[in-house]
């Protein structure tokens, strides 16, 4: 008996014992919670961690980065509904499906927390939730906008490398670049899959079966990276038209040598960086800024990339 | 193996007596009973005031073990009748998906499409089954392959219907539907009412739905998943059924000698996991009112992890839906409970994954115990 | 043991052949009522082929088979566990995990009514299993005692008590004692011995002689699916037994060598 009662309590305490030093003594400031839709493995998500730890720091505030391990957007509704619970001063969400996610974000609003809808989303849905603004890129504008681009330079079909299929936005984006090209996305958006060597030969066999594609859009770092493997590998680096939203340390490299034609910057470090900015100031002085702030869509092109090399993958 | 020991009518003097009190204590749950008192007690101590138990709080942590246990249950008793199923996850996006497909798209009422769902998905749990008993290969592959192919028609399908990946809107398109009420519905709304109005829970500061409790009802998905667990704990241990499943998963050759009808057992199991699947996917579709491609991934190991949490072997055989219950249990709090606790949300897995080594551990130990296995 | 009564089970000139493998080439058995029929063969003499057969695992490719003196055709196990044949395997007649009382009762639950429910009727199991296994001579620690925890032997016990307790006329005990020590072989050889006397047949099927002619009535030596004849216990001496089964000429000079222990 006594041997079985030993085992258990020593069980219990070895289990206890990681979380003992896991629980974080609060900071004296305003306490917020950023909720992102992204799995652990999209590492763009690096530089909205660093603007929130910044954004904490300057303005002596605390803030939490939760996001769902996998990116299933049921799951992230109940880390909202579970943020709402602790009690913050606010919540910076994005809204990645406005059906899931404007319940738990509703009565989070009404139970007293302060939101502001970040990166995914549209203006319109955060006014109807009565979020105080929107920050961000809208998607399918920077899509179209970037459509319209290609156009001027003479591409009239494309690659759309779609890493993350299940996010609506991803699709938005690439729907509002054949828009913008005007023509019909059809077949020419793929799933890519997540993992660096699918992308990459999923690529590869694409270009291969359809050779005479103009243009090579991807979404982010996540299928920038691996694309740019599968051109270096297939010969048409710098000779197919690139374009790619989002930067990071490859894609400025590809911008710098040419291969990439432009990348669209949505500025994730003022995405992040801001909202807690304007809580804060929201929170102790009741300003507030009269409209939403988009960060972007800027195109980023081989000319002035200083200050974009420096800090590509960290706060650029 | 020969061993000479003498007199012959004392055939039972190697086996040590056990005090009544141990014997109560050495059961199948024990494990998750010891987990379960553990990890409250970790986050009584650590998260009390952090809102982890106050009304929503609860509420929070609670709506999240449901869901586990829902398919807790299923994965339970098909891994007690010897088989797994990896398909688990996929079945949620799929189920999900063709009640959106069928609502929305199609424009049938709620009650139909969700009817039509639930025969879907229970015969291709019928399918994976038939398919492991015929060609004999292990479950593990079967299910993986369905695994993709569920996944595969959950991204491809709202992709040519409706060319998106999520189908909203079911929401509107069930509005008072019988059925769908009776997943996504919530109920003693009127106590929750009572409640708020004399202040023992919090209710809402502004918006539309100023004065009303922050907590309006018990989510049908809770009763469900007690019900699923009463449901099942009831099959194992106390009918006949009970007892083939033990038999199928423990040994089915000589389950089959002695006339249990290990076949039939086994596929109805993997139906079982299916309808479990298929009413967690449908609870999820009538709350949120919106299907996704990527509703339910890595569903069927955390499936898998409640089951094994709660003292199951994984070949087979052995286990408590009660056991199952409990893990769903500890895995929710766990989970939503890091968070209130402000532990940095990557370090989850690890967590996990130490009390799955140690819940692996002392469940062996205990098993030890009761089957003399060496 | 009474030669003149109608066997229980009669095969004549079983053949088995599994594609161009001929497992039994005319095998012809007489099973009496209330005898203890050794069956002896070395590994591949054909012994389990013949005993599933017998069981209604296998249907005969050419020969009839005679249960109570009528022609029989067994589907499945199922038919012949029903008719009163039942097989105890050497190691797939018990689960490890389970307790003792479900084992006993595995694919015989007993049921009692509840509302509309039909649930397992624990108490009754747990009473005749307890019961059933004090009658042999194992006192269990509790009926939710796993199988696992009792010895091989015990388990053999379980595994013949439960066989009997559903009525079994006919009991193949596919060996038996293959793996046992010294002690558990013999307390599987009382049992033996003890179902016997409450007049059920037992087919013993074991490749030691030993332990056939301690409890055996009368013997059939199987060799290369054939076989070689039936003796009554008495006429026949063990070293006789053991040639005959080993086709009888290397053992000869092995014997020698080996002084005679094998």
């Amino acid at each position: 008996m006594t041997s079985l009662v030993k085992n258990l309590v020593l069980a219990a305490t070895v289990v206890a014992a990681p979380l003992m030093g896991a629980s974080v003594a609060s900071a004296d400031g305003e306490k917020y919670i950023l909720v992102s839709h992204a799995p652990d493995s999209d590492s763009w998500w690096n530089t909205i961690k660093n603007g929130i730890a910044l954004a904490g720091e300057q303005m002596g505030v605390e803030v939490e980065y939760r996001n769902p391990p996998t990116g299933d957007l049921a799951d992230m509704a109940r880390i909202i509904e579970q943020a709402s619970a602790s009690g913050p001063n606010g919540i910076i969400t994005t809204l990645a499906d406005a059906d899931i996610l404007s319940g738990p974000i509703q009565s989070a609003i009404d139970s007293g927390v302060d939101v502001i809808i970040m990166n995914t989303g549209d203006p319109e849905k955060a006014r109807e939730l009565g979020a105080l603004m929107y920050v961000g890129q809208p998607e399918y504008d920077a899509g179209y906008a970037a459509g319209l681009r290609a156009k001027g330079d003479g591409i009239g079909s494309f690659l759309c490398v779609n890493h993350y299929i299940v996010q609506p936005s991803s699709q938005e984006r690439c729907q509002g670049f054949a828009d913008g090209l005007g023509i019909d996305l059809g077949d020419q958006m793929i799933d890519a899959g997540q993992d660096p060597a699918e992308i990459k030969n999923r690529v590869l066999a694409y270009l291969s079966a359809n050779p005479e594609t103009d243009a090579v859009l991807t979404l982010g770092p996540t299928s920038a990276d691996p694309t740019l493997l599968a051109l270096e590998e297939n010969g048409m680096a710098g000779d197919i038209y690139f374009g790619t939203f989002d930067l990071g340390g490859e894609i400025v490299k590809g911008i710098k040598s040419g291969v990439i034609q432009w990348g669209i910057d949505q500025q994730p470090f003022l995405q992040a960086y801001l909202p807690v900015v304007v809580m804060t100031n929201y929170h102790r002085y009741g300003v507030l800024p009269g409209n939403n702030i988009n960060s972007g869509p800027g195109f980023v092109t081989a000319d002035g990339l200083g200050k974009i090399e420096e800090f590509a993958g960290e706060y650029r | 193996m020969a061993q000479a020991i003498p007199p012959a009518e004392q055939s039972d003097e190697r086996v040590k007596d056990i005090s009544s009190f141990r014997k109560a204590l050495i059961r199948p749950e024990l494990g998750g009973i010891v987990g379960t008192m553990a990890v409250f007690t970790f986050f009584l101590l650590f998260a009390f005031d952090s809102g982890m138990f106050n009304s929503q709080g609860v509420m929070n942590w609670s709506i999240v073990s449901a869901q586990f246990m829902i398919i807790a249950v299923g994965a339970c008793l098909l891994m007690i009748a010897g088989e797994f199923d990896l398909s688990v996850g996929s079945m949620i996006g799929f189920a999900g998906m063709i009640i959106a497909i069928f609502t929305v798209t199609l424009g049938w009422p709620a009650w139909m499409s969700i009817f039509m769902t639930f025969i879907i998905c229970i015969a291709i749990g019928g399918l994976n089954g038939w398919i492991v008993i015929r060609t004999g290969l292990p479950s593990f592959i079967v299910t993986l392959a369905f695994l993709f192919i569920l996944r595969g028609f959950t991204i491809f399908l709202p992709q040519v219907i409706e060319r998106k990946t999520i189908i909203g809107g079911i929401k509107d398109a069930s509005e008072g539907d019988w059925l769908a009420g009776m997943f996504g519905g919530k109920i003693f709304g009127g106590l929750f009412t009572w409640l708020g109005d004399i202040g023992a829970i919090a209710t809402f500061e502004r918006g539309s739905r100023i004065g009303e409790p922050v907590v309006d009802g018990i989510p049908m998905l809770i009763i469900w998943a007690i019900g699923l667990v009463i449901f099942g704990h009831i099959l194992l241990t106390k009918t006949k059924f009970g007892n083939w499943i033990f038999a199928a998963g423990g040994d089915a050759e000589a389950a089959r000698n002695s006339g249990v009808p290990v076949s039939r057992v086994k596929i109805m199991m993997f139906m079982f996991s299916a309808f479990c699947a298929t009413v967690f996917a449908v609870c999820q579709v009538m709350e949120f009112g919106s299907a996704g491609a990527d509703r339910g991934l890595l569903k069927e190991f955390e499936a898998i992890i409640a089951v094994v949490i709660g003292g199951a072997l994984l070949t087979g055989g052995y286990g408590s839906v009660l056991g199952a219950a409990l893990g769903a249990l500890i895995f929710g709090v766990v989970q939503q409970g890091l968070f209130f606790a402000g532990v940095e949300s990557s370090l989850f897995r690890v967590f996990l994954g130490v009390i799955l080594l140690f819940a692996v551990i002392l469940n062996t130990y205990i098993r030890r115990i009761i089957t003399g296995e060496r | 043991m009474n030669t003149q009564q109608t066997p229980i089970i009669e095969m004549k000139n079983i053949e088995k052949h599994f594609g161009r493998v001929i497992a039994l080439a005319g095998v012809s058995v007489e099973i009496h009522p209330g005898e203890c029929h050794c069956l002896l063969g070395d590994n591949g003499a054909g012994k389990s082929t013949f005993i599933k057969t017998m069981s209604g695992v296998h249907k005969p490719t050419q020969g009839e088979i005679f249960f109570e003196g009528k022609p029989m055709h067994f589907e499945n196990p199922r038919d012949a566990i029903e008719a009163g044949i039942a097989t105890v395997h050497q190691h797939l007649a018990m689960i490890p995990l389970m307790s003792v009382s479900r084992n006993f009762f595995m694919g015989n639950e007993p049921e009692r009514r509840f509302g509309p429910m039909k649930l397992f009727d624990h108490d009754y199991a747990n009473q005749v299993t307890m019961e059933e296994m004090r009658k042999m001579g194992i006192n269990l620690r509790g009926p939710d005692q796993a199988v696992g925890t009792l010895s091989g032997g015990e388990r053999q016990t379980v595994a013949i008590a439960r066989a009997v307790h559903f009525g079994a006329k006919v009991l193949i005990l596919d060996e038996p004692t293959s793996a046992l020590g010294v002690r558990q072989t013999a307390n599987v050889l009382a049992t033996i011995d003890k179902v016997r006397k409450q007049g059920v047949s037992v087919v013993f099927i074991t490749h030691n002689v030993r332990h056939a002619l301690a409890v055996g009535d009368r013997f059939t030596v199987l060799n290369r699916g054939k076989t070689l004849g039936t003796a009554v216990r008495g006429e026949i001496t063990p070293e006789e037994l053991q040639d005959m089964m080993a086709g009888g000429q290397e053992m000869v000079a092995l014997e020698g060598s080996l002084g005679g222990t094998v």
